[in-house]
């Protein structure tokens, strides 16, 4: 026992240095070594060396049925008993078929934790497996070569060292980077010989004297392959050192040089065994074993652990590819930012190589983390909290920190106000605050589709990019006091986002955009009353009241027949006002009826009343995201002519009242019959053209057109944009048929110019009309009195008047059949005008 | 500032549709039968006021004048639930209550000597309102009291309210001899007063009225009241613009004006169907005139008033298909085409149909009703049968001038519809006017 007590001592000392100083640990650990070794022999069974081979050669046969392996077992094993040194064969044997069966497992574990168990198959190799390169560790006294090999070993140890540097980037005594700190791309690896420096002129291309020794092709190019480890290392470590210097740097690069540094130190940790491998291996001749009686065993156990460039070379392999990997992101993150960056790497993940999939995949969970927290917020908060615009939703830095200002304070207040009156004194306030609603919608977010990370698609871009846009809109913009409902109702599907759970990410977004465009409608619609909005829209400038529009025409009429400038604001709300109570407009909500005014157009000299009346409905945040001024100054268009088109329909219903109905009564003139006969038919025929204008207008344009916006409204589906684009598209619709807008370019308005001319030659004819029945009328009491007083007297020279009118008839007549084609001619209406005054 | 209409409801005939009349707009507006507004009545929209006015004590009270000579079917409406809706000032019972003998000149007279008393309640009617917009007449032309009462008080109310527009909804009597033999110079001499001092005649047609009872409701022996529902129907329907205000055909003048072209050519005829179907075109519409339609008959102009949740853009297909397919006739001479009028329908009548429509028209078919009056008128007057009734009062005292003047005034009313129909009518007035002189 004493020898194997001496051994076990050596053992420890050499795997735990500090048992070197501290007596009372290496007794404890050999005491505990005898121990286990005590027990597993004591209870081993006497060995047999035939089963022991009968057992080995059914798993070699089990493991490679070929049959060669186990030929070469017992050729080995028969070359074995042979060897008079070793004492305890069928222990070795043992252990050895021990470690041949426990191997695969720890080879799985050494995949996951690859720098801490240094692969068995190393050790059992020379023993086990033929192919083995490295000759049968037994030393027969020195030869030549063994000198050699023994020498190339002691500078392969200095190159290992030096390699062992270059790993970490640093510059060896006999390996050098060049130019470390220049351009990385040339940088150049220089070897250099014992007192002469010959720098290389080309990366792959050094020659040099190592000691006088030259250092053999192989190696260095062996070296050069390693150093590429080194090289990427750098620059991968520079970024990070920079990144963590720079400030203001995005999350996502934040996240990036967290997973990188935990990389590195991973490959730190591997570095540092491998250099306590190198130690290990260096140990027996660099100390110059004070206890060299084991010097077999080390030697033994030197070419069995030691390290060589080749096996560092397996050993990093697999950290070369990571290297490259990292050193990419870190090139490209460069100039990359935020979700770019994260599409950057997602492009790697697309990748056969299982391994770099799984790097990539793990590099995104790590890096996307800050992207999902945004999002997260984004998307179930509305608000974007992105310090270092990542994010794929850019905030107009103008319109961030614009906030509504609700008119009055609060909704409650605004209903209670009670109508009308107060409407002069806030107008000012209104239209000045006007510009932001669908300014402040459209123009605060941006979506930017090239910081989109591609594992998102653009659909739910889109789709959260609404969401957010919305929820922020309800929250600031629409002071919605029930936010906090709606951030609940979406906290219960905002699980936690995350880069491995797309599907479960997709299901999350379409919750929420569901919630927050429903949540949207709702708001609008109940809450802002935005249907009622509308509704008034077409009640008032639509005409829709049409009891009201009457009532407004008749008040207005006489004034609004005056030039614009003897017309006064004032008396137009007064009237507006008089004609709200008497119609069923009063029935409306207050807060619609407040928003009702009535003013003039800016107005040129000569123009009169009617051309610059009009209607206005006041809109204010948040409905004029819908209702944004420009759709405004549509429905004031088609205000405008809806209005001409209602004062022509009134102008002609009072006209007919007189020539149907009033010359029945009064004018008793018979020869001018053929005339009031042709002046009816035109008037019928100015009647039906108005009429159908107008019918046209009401029934297939704007009843159509709403009842289309009616059922966008009741599907409640799409967010708010897609509700603006209903209601634009509503109007425009409106706007292209009232107005009769021809898609001919240059020629849109000429339709709506002649219908515009038709209704000037219907007034034209109107006023001529009535000075021809007050001709009649006068003239018709004149005979009449002439009859009374003096029936004896002669009667009018009715030949003479009659011949005369005839002849005007006529010309009217011709004036009217091409009224509804062009404008009246001039000179015709002028005879018209003229005829009764003669 | 409502556009006010006075209702004056005149004889047997006039006093049971008004009643009927007023039971509908009273169930539309949730009116009950002591004219307060139901609780439940709270949907507005409608405008009570053009029918309506409101006393103090918020009672609404018909704009409605009840004439009668004789008091059975007035003593019947007071005896009714709803006699407490009229104001009793407006009912005006002749005090002998003898009643017209359906004689027309019977009740002309008895207009003269009443004159003063109904006018009084016109007037007080009229000053009542904001904008009279004009009057509407019930009644019917065949009996005594409705023709010749009524002829008067056209002829006066034209006189004293020329600017005021008078709808009349006239009953013209069957096809077949009716119960009253001289209803053919009944008949006559109203259409004279109607040709010229009315602005529109709704034209009633009791045979068509009972037709439609027995095809459509199957009532083979309809009670006045049956009938009289569907006169209030339709009356109803062709008011409902007014009552219930959209974008056009919201004052009276503005349907006439639209309807009639030519101050004569005001008789309107009207189909009423109730539709379940979304193509106004396909409905069967009953009409409320029977009339013998020739081939060359055609529209001189139609106003659909559709009521009720009615997709404008099936509106908007089907007045395509008719103008594709020229369903409608139109007359040659002037631009003629559909008018649809969509309008609400009063929230509180419940009904089956979803739709349902009334066409005012004015067609020339109407003239055959004209000649057959005329044709029957001609067959009496020939006899010179039954004309003592009339010599017996003071209108035709001095000779029968007057028969012979109506006979002419239908004469030119058959002749304008003719000559509507054909392309000149545009020149027919050059004609007409020297034939005149």
């Amino acid at each position: 026992m004493p020898s194997s007590q001496l051994s076990l001592e050596s053992l420890v000392l050499s795997h735990i240095p500090q048992a070197r100083q501290n007596d009372a640990l290496k007794n404890e650990l050999i005491l505990h070594c005898t121990d286990i070794l005590n027990s597993r022999i004591g209870q081993a069974t006497e060995t047999d060396l035939g089963h022991l081979s009968e057992l080995v050669k059914r798993h070699l046969a089990q493991t490679r049925p070929d049959g060669v392996s186990s030929l070469q077992f017992t050729n080995l094993l028969s070359r074995l008993l042979d060897q008079p040194v070793l004492a305890r064969k069928p222990d070795c044997l043992l252990f050895l078929h021990a470690l041949a069966s426990s191997s695969r497992p720890q080879a799985a574990r050494s995949s996951f934790l690859p720098s801490l168990a240094p692969p068995p198959p190393m050790r059992t190799a020379p023993n086990l497996l033929p192919t083995a390169s490295v000759p049968s560790p037994k030393p027969k006294g020195k030869s030549k070569a063994d000198i050699l090999r023994e020498y190339r070993i002691r500078s392969e140890d200095l190159l290992l060292r030096d390699t062992l540097y270059l790993l970490q980037g640093i510059s060896g005594k006999y390996i050098q980077f060049s130019g470390v700190n220049n351009d990385e791309q040339s940088m150049q690896l220089v070897f250099i010989e014992d007192n002469v420096r010959l720098s290389a002129l080309n990366k792959d291309e050094v020659s040099s004297g190592f000691k006088g020794h030259i250092i053999p092709a192989p190696t260095k190019a062996l070296i050069h392959r390693l150093s590429e480890v080194g090289h990427l290392y750098t620059l991968v470590d520079t970024y990070v050192q920079e990144q963590e210097r720079k400030p203001g740097i995005g999350m996502i690069e934040q996240s990036l040089c967290h997973h990188l540094q935990s990389q590195l130190t991973e490959y730190y940790r591997l570095i540092a065994v491998l250099e306590s491998q190198m130690a290990t291996s260096l140990k027996p001749s660099t100390a110059d074993s004070p206890t060299n009686v084991m010097n077999d065993d080390s030697d033994i156990r030197l070419a069995e652990s030691g390290l060589t460039l080749k096996r560092l070379d397996v050993w990093v392999n697999d950290w070369r590819l990571r290297m490259r990997m990292m050193s990419v992101c870190v090139k490209a993150a460069r100039d990359m930012h935020g979700g770019a960056l994260v599409n950057l790497i997602h492009s790697y993940a697309e990748n056969g190589d299982p391994f770099v999939r799984r790097f990539t995949d793990q590099l995104l969970e790590e890096v996307s983390k800050p992207f999902f927290e945004t999002l997260h917020k984004w998307l179930f908060s509305g608000e974007l909290h992105d310090p270092y615009t990542e994010f794929f939703v850019a905030v107009d830095p103008e319109l961030a920190h614009v906030q509504y200002i609700h008119p009055s304070g609060g909704f409650g207040q605004l209903s209670g106000d009670g109508g009308f009156g107060g409407l002069a004194g806030d107008n000012d306030d209104l239209s000045g605050e006007r510009e932001s609603g669908l300014r402040l919608w459209e123009g605060k977010y941006q979506f930017q589709k090239e910081m989109l990370p591609t594992f998102v698609g653009e659909g739910f871009g889109r789709k959260i990019f609404s969401t957010g846009k919305s929820l922020n809109f309800i929250r600031y913009s629409c002071h919605d006091t029930d936010w906090i409902a709606t951030r609940e109702k979406l906290n219960t599907t905002g699980d936690t986002l995350q880069y491995s759970d797309i599907s479960g990410l997709e299901r999350s977004i379409d919750a929420a955009y569901r919630i927050a465009s429903q949540r949207l409608f709702d708001v609008f619609f109940e809450k802002f009353r935005l249907l009622d909005h509308l509704q008034a829209l077409k009640n008032y400038l639509f005409l829709g009241h049409g009891d009201f529009a009457e009532q407004l025409m008749e008040a207005l009429g006489p004034n609004l027949s005056r030039p614009a400038n003897a017309l006064y604001r004032h008396n137009l709300t007064a009237t507006l006002e008089t004609a709200i109570r008497s119609s069923n407009a009063q029935n409306d909500p207050p807060d619609v009826l407040r928003r009702l005014d009535a003013r003039m157009l800016e107005y040129t000299h000569g123009e009169i009343g009617w051309d610059v009346f009009t209607l206005e409905y006041k809109v204010d945040a948040p409905i004029d995201t819908v209702l944004d001024p420009e759709a405004m100054i549509k429905y004031l268009k088609l205000f405008n002519h809806l209005w001409k088109i209602k004062r022509i329909e009134s102008a002609l219903t009072k006209s007919w009242m007189r020539v149907v109905s009033g010359t029945r009564v009064f004018i008793h003139l018979p020869e001018l019959e053929h005339e009031w006969h042709q002046i009816r038919l035109v008037v019928a025929e100015m009647i039906h053209f108005i009429r159908q204008m107008e019918a046209y207008c009401q029934l297939d344009v704007i009843e159509c057109s709403w009842k289309s916006l009616l059922d966008f409204i009741h599907e409640k589906e799409g967010d708010l944009d897609a509700l603006i684009g209903a209601h634009r598209s509503y109007l425009d619709r409106m706007v292209r048929k009232i107005l009769l807008i021809s898609s001919k370019t240059g020629r849109e308005e000429t339709m709506l110019n002649q219908v515009r001319d038709a209704f000037t030659t219907i007034l034209q004819f109107r006023d001529a009309a009535d000075n021809f029945y007050n001709y009649c009328l006068t003239e018709s009491a004149r005979r009449d009195a002439e009859r009374d007083d003096q029936r004896v007297s002669v009667p009018l020279t009715d030949q003479f008047l009659g011949g005369r009118y005839n002849l005007s008839a006529r010309e009217l007549q011709t004036t009217d059949t091409d009224l509804n084609i062009t404008q009246g001619n001039p000179k015709q209406d002028q005879v018209l005008r003229d005829l009764p005054d003669r | 500032m409502p556009r006010e209409i006075v209702t004056v409801q005149i004889g047997q005939c006039g006093n049971q549709m008004g009643s009927v009349f007023w039971q509908r707009l009273c169930a539309e507006h949730g009116i009950n039968r002591e004219g307060i507004l139901e609780e439940w009545a709270i949907e507005g929209g409608d405008r009570k006021d053009v029918f309506f006015y409101q006393a103090d004590d918020e009672h609404y009270i018909p704009r409605s004048i009840l004439v009668d000579l004789e008091p059975r079917v007035i003593n019947n409406i007071l005896a009714s639930p709803f006699a407490n809706l009229y104001n009793p000032e407006n009912i005006f019972l002749s005090k002998d209550g003898g009643g017209a003998g359906n004689n027309w000149a019977q009740g002309y007279s008895a207009g003269e000597r009443l004159y003063e008393d109904i006018m009084e309640m016109v007037d007080r009617e009229a000053e009542g309102s904001d904008s009279l917009e004009g009057f509407m007449l019930m009644h019917s032309i065949a009996g005594g009291t409705g023709s010749g009462l009524g002829s008067f008080l056209l002829e006066r109310l034209n006189d004293k309210f020329p600017k005021k527009l008078i709808q009349t909804y006239s009953v013209f009597p069957n096809a077949q001899e009716g119960d009253v033999v001289v209803q053919p110079y009944n008949a006559l001499l109203t259409l004279k007063r109607l040709t010229n001092h009315a602005d529109s005649v709704v034209v009633l047609d009791n045979g068509a009225l009972a037709r439609i009872n027995a095809d459509r409701l199957h009532i083979q022996t309809p009670s006045f009241d049956q009938t009289n529902q569907l006169v209030a129907t339709v009356m109803a329907a062709s008011t409902q613009t007014l009552r219930y205000p959209g974008y056009m055909n919201n004052d009276l003048v503005g349907i006439i004006a639209s309807l009639i072209p030519t101050p004569r050519c005001h008789f309107l005829m009207t189909s009423y169907t109730p539709f379940t179907s979304d193509q106004p075109d396909k409905a069967k519409p009953n009409r409320m005139v029977s009339t013998s339609a020739s081939k060359t008959a055609c529209y001189v102009s139609i106003l659909n008033i559709i009521q009720g949740d009615v997709d404008p853009t099936d509106v908007h297909q089907s007045l395509l298909r008719i103008r594709e397919r020229q369903l409608a006739n139109f007359i040659p001479w002037g631009p003629a085409s559909i008018q649809v009028a969509l309008t609400r329908r009063s929230p509180y009548m419940v009904t089956n149909h979803r739709v349902s429509g009334l066409m005012l028209a004015n067609h020339t078919s109407v003239a055959s009703l004209f000649k057959r009056i005329l044709d029957q008128f001609d067959r009496l007057r020939k006899r010179n049968a039954f004309l003592e009734q009339y010599k017996k009062e003071k209108m035709f005292e001095n000779g029968l001038e007057e028969f012979d003047d109506a006979r002419a005034t239908a004469e030119e009313l058959l002749k304008e519809y003719k000559a509507s129909i054909t392309h000149c009518h545009s020149c027919q007035g050059a004609v007409e006017s020297e034939h005149t002189d």
